[in-house]
């Protein structure tokens, strides 16, 4: 096996599940902040959704992007209409499969 | 418990398809790098974070130095001190070492979201069942990605790049039928996000990271405390 292929896999490892495991370690720390940060934290989900969805929903399909598009409008009406999140998902893969396919 | 645990694994199973589809991607592009089945595998077993790994291998096949590829992983990657930070006050048992280590290994985007926005705080039970289905469906996509990706018909390899983004629409869809402020909050963020990106060519994790911070702060302002769940 090669070697540096294996100690670049672990250091990545350890720099991915290091920044995800420390705050867990740092509570009580935490709990001491100031009021607007921990009302930030609080909304930090809800504002990270736009930025996980957009652009990279457009741009993963390159000059397809509208298939993207319409795949996440889908997702959204869906469930804005109470639909729940597995079915959202699959009327998503239908909708963006039918405008590759189509298109 | 057992209860917590199949709502867990219940409320895991979109995110076991939408990784299992990604990592279907990951696997096959591991085995065209060169890789080993074992190595392949490996990276998805000991990382578990889709940006993360796709960066490295695009850097590794660039033929980057460990250092920078290191550097650049750690920094696509730094969103989760603050996902990790905010999901920390949602637990319901904040003390044990070994929930927190799990519960770490696994706050991945997608189980962020999903376990941060239950509305109420999560125990161990239900997040073990939450992450091991997530990363059941990453580990499992890598190896059958490796093994099958290339006859996968092309349609369906495209259109499978969808799953994950139509989990997080879904999510906002859910959020937006509750308070439509979210709306708001989250088109700050999509749209700095694409003018970094799209129109002043900042990479993605640093754009990424800069538009949760300057969204976050900006919902800050538009929600009430109430709204905002803080007492």
């Amino acid at each position: 096996m090669n070697k540096p292929i294996i100690i670049m896999i672990l250091v990545c490892s350890a720099v991915t599940l290091l920044p995800r495991i420390i705050p867990y370690f740092a509570s009580s720390y935490l709990s001491r902040l100031p009021r607007f940060i921990r009302k930030c934290m609080m909304l930090l989900p809800v504002a990270s959704l736009g930025a996980l969805i957009f652009p990279l929903a457009l741009t993963d399909f390159g000059t397809e992007w509208y298939a993207g598009l319409a795949g996440v409008a889908a997702a959204f009406a869906s469930s804005w209409l109470r639909a729940p999140m597995i079915v959202s998902i699959i009327i998503a893969l239908a909708v963006t499969s039918g405008v590759i396919a189509l298109v | 418990m057992g209860k917590d645990i199949r709502m867990g694994i219940r409320d895991g199973f979109p995110i076991f398809l939408g990784y299992f589809t990604t990592a279907l991607a990951f696997g096959l592009l591991t085995r065209t790098s060169g890789f080993t089945f074992v190595q392949g595998v490996l990276v998805s077993i000991t990382n578990f974070a889709g940006s993360g790994q796709f960066l490295m291998m695009n850097l590794y096949n660039a033929g980057s130095l460990l250092l920078g590829i290191a550097l650049s992983v750690f920094f696509i990657n730094s969103r989760y001190i603050f996902m990790a930070a905010s999901l920390a006050t949602r637990l319901a048992d904040p003390r044990s070492v070994l929930g927190r280590l799990m519960v770490g290994f696994g706050t991945t985007d997608e189980v962020f979201a999903v376990a941060s926005l239950k509305g109420h705080k999560v125990s161990y039970a239900y997040m073990a069942g939450l992450i091991f289905t997530s990363y059941a469906g990453w580990v499992g996509g890598t190896a059958a990605g490796y093994i099958a990706g290339s006859f996968l018909p092309e349609v369906i390899q495209k259109a499978s790049v969808i799953t994950i983004y139509a989990m997080f629409a879904s999510l906002l869809g859910g959020e937006a039928s509750r308070l439509m402020k979210v709306l708001l909050v989250a088109l700050v963020s999509a749209a700095l996000n694409s003018i970094f990106i799209l129109g002043i060519g900042i990479s993605t994790g640093v754009s990424f990271l800069a538009s949760l911070l300057i969204a976050t702060v900006a919902g800050a302002f538009i929600y009430t405390d109430e709204e905002a769940g803080i007492e």
